[in-house]
């Protein structure tokens, strides 16, 4: 058998060590590549940072454990970005989950607090939890809180939550961020806030979703988005803050590099294959 | 050992488990995904009975009885575990899907239809704009299959595959970003200083549990391609 077909059959195990290798070198020995800030971070980063202190924002909880380590770094980094603003946060989660994964990312973003930051919870912050119903679900929520959450998260009754006191639909928010992860979610937010409250989103979602939500880009109706570890990254960048979604952007890199490799061997032997069995 | 580094250590084990399965359907990895399966379903079933109890069990006790009728109906969804009752569950499943449908509708005409034609409209002044209107509308015309390849349009139809073909490239693209950035979140806390020793120590536990398995052929070795 000759190099170019034992290539061609090469057991696919083989490719998952070598990426294996490839994804854990940059883990084990951290190095960071130039990276240029992406135009719908940026923009995101920017309607973020235009938020007023004083304003009220609502913020979906999606990601889970498994798109907690993409999102999560830069969702907590946000926290610490709009608190630090003065600018007072509603959470929620359409997931039972990840519910319990935005405890994770507050408790992470408080602990991360600079000190001298108003971070009190049921004043500048508060976690309503798990929202059931997706869709209908945030319909309800956003036509009237109290209809679908009679307590927060941690079992506190609204009516004892100052920060809540007027706050029961979604135009009384100045702003949405919905933290997606691979719910596939923004549309909801999009269809039962955005378009008949008027009320201005941003959102992060899985690197693989990113092409899905560039038309709600282009049409204005999402105000930019942040892709998956990469987004997170350039979140943390432009606050300043690196932490662990900048290390993991570089081993994203390193895993491209080797897959683009792979396809483009693949592709020019596939093609030298079959030319030979056209000669043949 | 504290609890957290406890929880890293149980994720790393149970990670590598689930792994596994890229050598071949294995003991470990059936183990790890009855494991998963488990854990969520009791996860999930806890914090939505958490929810109805909250939400409709304690407004009812407390005098609110128009809860009754969603208590009820949750309850008629559970009729589909008997066939002769199971026209019961099509009533909440009915009601649940008309709502649904209603809302999302009620929006999605102004959202998902008015708003992209609306940003598809563009002044033809930069190379973007050229190209979000010509790779839209050919796109979209690529899609006319009542009409021959022929003539003007089969011009249309090729310019309208290649933006379609580069689309897909770049969601293909984007989706092997995804994958990889699912393991690395994995490998950051498998790999971190405290726990790294007990990654390698599962490795190896697994290399010679899974080797013993397929030599002794107690293990039925996955043969690739």
């Amino acid at each position: 058998m000759s190099l170019m077909k034992k290539l061609l059959d090469l057991d696919q195990r083989i490719i998952y060590a070598l990426m294996f290798i490839a994804l854990a070198f940059p883990i084990l020995n951290p190095v960071v590549l130039p990276m240029d800030i992406q135009e719908y971070s940026r923009v995101s980063f920017e309607f973020a940072d235009s938020i007023p202190a004083g304003s009220v924002v609502l913020i979906e909880g999606g990601l889970g454990a498994a798109t907690y380590p993409q999102g999560g770094p830069g969702l907590e980094v946000q926290i610490v970005h709009l608190l630090g603003k003065g600018v007072k946060i509603v959470f929620f989660s359409i997931g039972t989950e990840t519910a319990a994964w935005t405890v994770t990312a507050i408790d992470n973003a408080l602990a991360a607090m600079p000190s001298g930051v108003a971070a009190e919870d049921g004043v500048n912050w508060v976690h309503l939890g798990y929202v059931p119903g997706g869709e209908s679900g945030v319909a309800a929520f956003a036509n009237d809180i109290r209809s679908v959450k009679s307590e927060d998260h941690y079992g506190t009754p609204i009516a004892q939550i100052p920060l809540l006191a007027n706050i029961n639909k979604a135009s009384d928010f100045t702003a949405v961020f919905w933290w997606g992860g691979s719910e596939g979610s923004i549309p909801y937010g999009i269809r039962q806030i955005v378009t008949p409250f008027g009320v201005p989103m941003t959102g992060m979602c899985t690197t693989n979703e990113v092409p899905n939500y560039t038309p709600y880009i282009n049409s204005g109706q999402l105000h930019g988005i942040l892709g998956g570890v990469r987004g997170s990254a350039e979140y943390e960048y432009l606050m300043d803050m690196p932490g662990l979604a900048l290390g993991q952007a570089m081993a994203t890199n390193f895993g491209g590099l080797l897959w683009a490799f792979l396809v483009v061997l693949g592709n020019i032997l596939y093609f030298i294959a079959r030319k030979e069995e056209g000669d043949n | 050992m504290d609890s957290y580094l406890l929880g890293l250590i149980a994720g790393s084990f149970v990670s590598i488990g689930a792994y596994s399965v890229l050598i071949g359907d294995n003991p470990l990895s059936k183990f790890t995904e009855h494991l998963y399966m488990g854990i969520l379903g009791g996860f999930i079933f806890a914090t939505n009975w958490n929810y109805v109890r909250t939400n409709a069990v304690n407004p009812v006790l407390q005098g609110n009885f128009i809860y009754i009728i969603a208590i009820l109906l949750s309850v008629m969804l559970f009729s589909r575990l008997k066939t002769e009752w199971l026209w019961l569950s099509r009533y909440p499943v009915a009601l649940t899907v008309g709502a649904g449908l209603g809302l999302a509708i009620r929006t999605t005409v102004m959202s998902d239809f008015l708003g992209q034609i609306t940003a598809t409209i563009l002044p033809l002044n930069s190379l973007d704009n050229i190209l979000m209107v010509i790779g839209t509308v050919t796109s979209a015309a690529y899609f006319i299959f009542t009409a021959q390849t022929e003539g003007p349009y089969k011009y249309v139809n090729k310019t309208g595959r290649i933006f379609l073909l580069a689309a897909f490239g770049v969601t293909y693209g984007q989706t092997v970003s995804f994958r990889f950035e699912l393991v690395i979140g994995r490998l950051v806390d498998m790999l971190r200083p405290e726990v790294a020793n007990y990654t390698y120590l599962m490795l190896l536990l697994v290399a010679l549990g899974l080797g013993y398995g397929y030599r002794t052929k107690k293990i039925k070795w996955y043969k690739g391609r």
